[in-house]
């Protein structure tokens, strides 16, 4: 029994359950939202639960149709091109990209795809993090990572937001990469999958610090902004809603 | 040999000496008379010194009377006869009656210029009356053409003036005797001022003004129309027109403005005085379509008018848009409406407006005040869909189907129908929510859809197959040539499913599926068709944005996605660049007996000049849809032909262009094109007396009213003096009188001064 339904695949099936009954699914995977965790030589699966969450909490709270599960994806593989969300995660260092890994991530991302990264290890200026930038400069070596603005879309896609916490809350600003002004990448030192995730008894895997359970929940929330981000792009940025969210923020 | 007879004399110097030395000589004689009064000035005695000084004058004018040498040459000279211009207008207004009931205007020239015949022949010795007419060119008329009915269908006085002044030879101008309503079409229409002004005075002659006409005429007119060459669609515009109603003051008509046959909207307006003006009514309205359209204004017809053809007024109006407005409405973020707004946002030329579903009723938040927490707007369904619906160039329906009451737009199907029908364009796209997948029923929309849901989707992956009308159509040419499209569609990454549709009658697939069958014929994956005034595309799928991105993982880009859409857009709005026919009235409107043009402009399907296409161009009545004539023609090298149709009755016309090639179609088209029931000479039939009374005052001339009479007595210039003969001179200098005086003088001076002790 155990070998064919493990605790951790049960848990999964469930999810999915609940899922299915959803009120329509589009054509076969290839259209529903399915984030790709990119997977690298370092730690890249530390927080695969976490997304498998974030997709179920998407599923939950918005008109979202998704698959809730986070799907692998080698970065030099052409499977990059089947899902435009790509979660690019590490606890510890990032080992360099071959050549064909950074000429498809430039492609992917150059093309319209969507890169969360995320230092699952909480690191500035080494680790996870010294490495992550060292390798986007190869992958977009004309772009640089600048910190991203309070009033960027991604604070107001779905839920009005005024930081981005993760599990930890030691870097309250996320940092961007833009491409022909869209937010290719954003990247979150704060280990948002960490907040998101379980463990196999379905429990919270990791605490959240400083904030607890509240912080938690804004996690969540950031990570399905970030989500509709990559669905809706500058959306919320029309003028038609501009100040209807305006008056919200008075 | 007879004696000359001499009319004439003048006093001239015979000398033979050239002037200068004659004036050398002078000065040498006032510088010695000077000294020789200086000489003088010692004598005391006052009455000596006078004598002295007498004398001494005396002789020295004496002197220079010798050196002149004068004499007098008689002479024969006569008086020429210089031009007088009789320039009577003979333009269309000149037909109307010059009071009511009563002869035409011409008419009443005629007849004045004959009673004025005795008094120009007893004056021709001075002047030589030349009598023109002007149409407005200026040409000799016969006193009995006079009477003949006047054709001109322009009156330009500035330039009728202008070529009397250059013509006639060397003989002078004197002046000019102007016969005119004063309805000018020309430099002079809003009056004798600024640089007409100026040209009036430049002709420097005076200008004698006689108004003919100026009974009151009763007429009801439709002066003018002020509209812009072109208007932007599902943009306000305004169309002013102004109406002159002579016998009409206080009296309130219907005004109607029409488009090709059907009434846009209908104002009435109250006539105002005549000294006040026009009156005008001004139309605001909303052009629904683009395009070339006829457009007509016209007042009702009363018994009592002396022109009934000024009472409508025909104009073509050009509609183009600015932006693209699309509307983006979307049942739930995905990929599909990702890739498709993205593209969107890019394209500049598209103003967009979006609406997503981001969350339903069913979908728990997490938040307890949603007002605060979450950034949600209401969907604000009336605004957009009933409100503000006409204001957009094409709506984007994306896999949009909700039964929910507060989510289903089933209430706005109607208003979409009419949109759609009434000149809006729709894309249609599917995906796991409509076309017979999930909530989504449009019972009333599905009326103006080229596709009919035909059962549960197909969701097997497969690669979207170009048709053979997909391979010509605008919308997938994704490449040069039909090879080309079809194999970039074919190299394009499958799609993971499809709606299973039906294609309804009259419409086509542009693309289908290469296995998925029903009624025996491919799923319709991409279609097209036109709904009256409206055009629908409909993508059977929510997969296209493999196209966009999945197709870039091999590493080249593909801009089929891309182009896919940028075409159908253009498509949608009708950009003319996107059609392979272009038929262009020239002119668009089209004055009374002018002949209707029509230029066509063929490309094949790749949109390369078309040469020796043969073109048909139908000319068809707006109103009642018959065919007047047809003409055809055959392509140059450019892919151009113009063909011509005789004059057509006052109306709106279409031009239907066809053009084949080899038995192959290359497209069709359509212009509009007016004619005018009256050109600008017509419209009016009142008197301008004060432009006459202007001119006659700028140019020094004298302002007559025909009615009361028209009298020769005015101002004219002189005609000028030449002589005719040879002159003849007689010497007075060589008189003996004349030396005798001279030593006499000095003789006198010379005694005296011998007598005074000066000697």
């Amino acid at each position: 029994m155990s070998r064919f339904l493990s605790r951790r695949s049960l848990l999964a099936a469930s999810a999915g359950l609940a899922l299915w009954p959803a009120a329509g699914r589009a054509f076969g995977d290839a259209s529903r939202f399915v984030p790709a965790m990119a997977r690298h030589r370092g730690r890249w699966d530390a927080r695969d639960s976490g997304l498998r969450r974030l997709s179920w909490e998407l599923q939950r709270r918005t008109s979202v149709d998704v698959i809730p599960e986070a799907r692998p994806v080698a970065l030099d593989s052409p499977q990059l091109f089947r899902s435009p969300f790509l979660y690019l995660g590490g606890d510890g260092g990032l080992p360099a990209l071959t050549d064909a890994e950074v000429g498809n991530l430039r492609r992917f991302l150059t093309y319209g795809g969507f890169l969360l990264a995320d230092a699952n290890d909480g690191s500035n200026g080494s680790g996870f993090d010294a490495d992550f930038r060292r390798e986007m400069a190869r992958v977009l070596p004309r772009s640089r990572l600048q910190p991203l603005s309070d009033d960027h879309v991604v604070f107001k896609s779905f839920y009005l937001l005024d930081g981005a916490p993760g599990r930890l809350l030691t870097h309250p600003r996320l940092s961007t990469l833009q491409l022909s002004g869209r937010a290719a990448v954003i990247y979150s030192q704060n280990d948002l999958a960490g907040a998101w995730s379980r463990d196999e008894g379905g429990s919270w895997a990791f605490d959240v610090t400083p904030g607890g359970e509240r912080q938690r929940e804004l996690a969540f929330r950031m990570g399905i902004n970030l989500c509709m981000y990559a669905l809706c792009l500058d959306y919320k940025d029309d003028a038609v809603h501009l100040e209807h969210i305006m008056s919200k923020r008075r | 040999m007879g004696e000359a007879t001499f009319n004439a004399w003048k006093l001239v110097s015979l000398s033979p000496l050239p002037p200068w030395v004659l004036g050398l000589l002078l000065l040498g004689v006032a510088v010695g008379a000077w000294f020789a009064m200086l000489g003088v000035r010692k004598e005391a005695v006052r009455w000596r010194r006078w004598v002295l000084w007498t004398l001494r004058g005396i002789a020295a004018w004496l002197v220079v009377f010798l050196v002149v040498e004068p004499g007098i040459r008689d002479l024969q000279v006569a008086r020429t006869r210089s031009r007088v211009a009789v320039l009577v207008d003979r333009s269309g207004s000149m037909g109307f009656p010059g009071s009511p009931g009563g002869p035409t205007r011409t008419e009443e020239v005629a007849e004045a210029i004959r009673s004025l015949q005795p008094r120009m022949e007893a004056q021709s010795d001075r002047f030589a009356f030349e009598l023109l007419g002007f149409d407005p060119e200026v040409s000799p008329i016969s006193p009995e053409a006079l009477s003949t009915p006047a054709t001109g269908r322009r009156t330009d006085l500035m330039s009728a003036l202008r070529a009397v002044r250059a013509g006639g030879g060397n003989r002078m101008l004197s002046g000019v005797l102007l016969f005119s309503d004063g309805a000018d079409h020309g430099a002079l229409a809003e009056g004798a001022v600024g640089g007409a002004r100026a040209a009036l005075v430049d002709l420097g002659v005076p200008v004698n003004t006689v108004v003919v006409g100026g009974g009151a005429l009763e007429d009801l007119a439709i002066e003018r129309v002020r509209v812009d060459d072109f208007a932007f669609v599902r943009n306000s515009l305004s169309i002013d027109v102004e109406l002159r109603g002579v016998g009409f003051e206080g009296q309130t008509v219907p005004v109607t403005l029409s488009r090709e046959g059907q009434v846009v909207a209908t104002r009435n307006a109250t006539i105002g005085r005549e000294a006040d003006g026009p009156t005008t009514v001004t139309f605001t309205f909303t052009p629904d379509q683009t395009g070339r359209f006829v457009y007509t204004v016209a007042v009702p017809v009363f018994p009592q008018e002396a022109v009934r053809e000024n009472n409508t007024r025909a104009f073509t109006l050009k509609v183009i848009r600015d932006r693209v407005r699309v509307l983006h409405v979307v049942g739930r973020p995905s990929w599909d409406e990702r890739f498709l707004r993205g593209l969107l946002e890019q394209d500049a030329n598209v103003d967009l407006v979006s609406f997503y579903i981001l969350r339903t009723l069913a979908d728990e938040s997490n938040v307890i005040n949603p007002e605060r927490e979450l950034s949600l707007i209401p969907f604000p369904m009336d605004e957009i869909f009933r409100q503000k619906l006409a204001t957009f160039d094409v709506v984007i329906l994306q896999n949009f189907g909700y039964a929910s009451r507060d989510l289903s737009i089933s209430a706005y199907e109607p208003d979409l129908v009419d949109y759609v029908k009434g000149g809006g364009s729709l894309i249609f796209i599917g995906g796991d929510a409509v076309l017979g997948a999930g909530e989504g029923r449009y019972p009333r929309l599905q009326e103006v859809l080229p596709v009919e849901p035909a059962g549960p989707p197909a969701e097997e992956p497969f690669v979207a197959r170009l048709t053979e009308a997909g391979a010509r159509h605008p919308v997938t040419s994704v490449a040069t040539g039909q090879a080309s499209s079809e194999a970039v569609w074919a190299a394009l990454p499958p799609i993971p499913g499809a709606n299973r549709t039906r294609l309804r009658s009259g419409a086509t697939a542009l693309l289908e599926h290469p296995g998925q069958k029903i009624d025996g014929k491919p799923l319709p994956i991409v279609a097209v068709w036109e709904v009256e005034r409206g055009r629908v595309l409909t993508l059977a799928t929510d997969g296209a944005w493999a196209w966009a991105f999945t197709a870039t993982a091999d590493g080249s880009p593909s801009r089929a996605y891309d182009r896919f859409v940028g075409n159908a857009l253009r498509w949608l709005v009708r950009d003319p660049d996107l059609t392979t026919l272009n038929v262009l009235a020239d002119p668009a409107s089209v004055e009374p007996g002018g002949r209707i043009g029509a230029q066509v402009t063929v490309r094949d399907a790749s949109y390369q000049p078309a040469a020796g296409a043969n073109v048909r161009v139908e000319l068809v009545d707006v109103t009642n849809g018959s065919v007047l004539g047809a003409q055809t023609g055959t392509t140059g090298e450019d892919g151009e032909v113009r063909v011509e149709f005789p004059p057509a009755e006052p109306g709106a016309y279409k031009l239907l262009a066809k053009a084949e090639r080899g038995g192959q179609p290359l497209g069709e088209g359509e212009d509009a094109v007016a004619v005018r029931a009256v050109g600008p000479e017509l419209a009016d039939a009142s008197v301008r007396p004060q432009l006459l009374r202007e001119i006659a005052e700028v140019t020094g001339g004298r302002a007559q009213v025909l009615s009361q009479g028209v009298t020769l007595d005015v101002p004219l210039l002189e005609p000028p003096i030449v002589e005719v003969g040879r002159g003849e001179d007689r010497p007075l200098w060589d008189q003996p009188w004349a030396l005798f005086l001279l030593v006499l003088v000095l003789g006198s001076e010379w005694f005296l001064r011998r007598r005074f002790g000066w000697i």
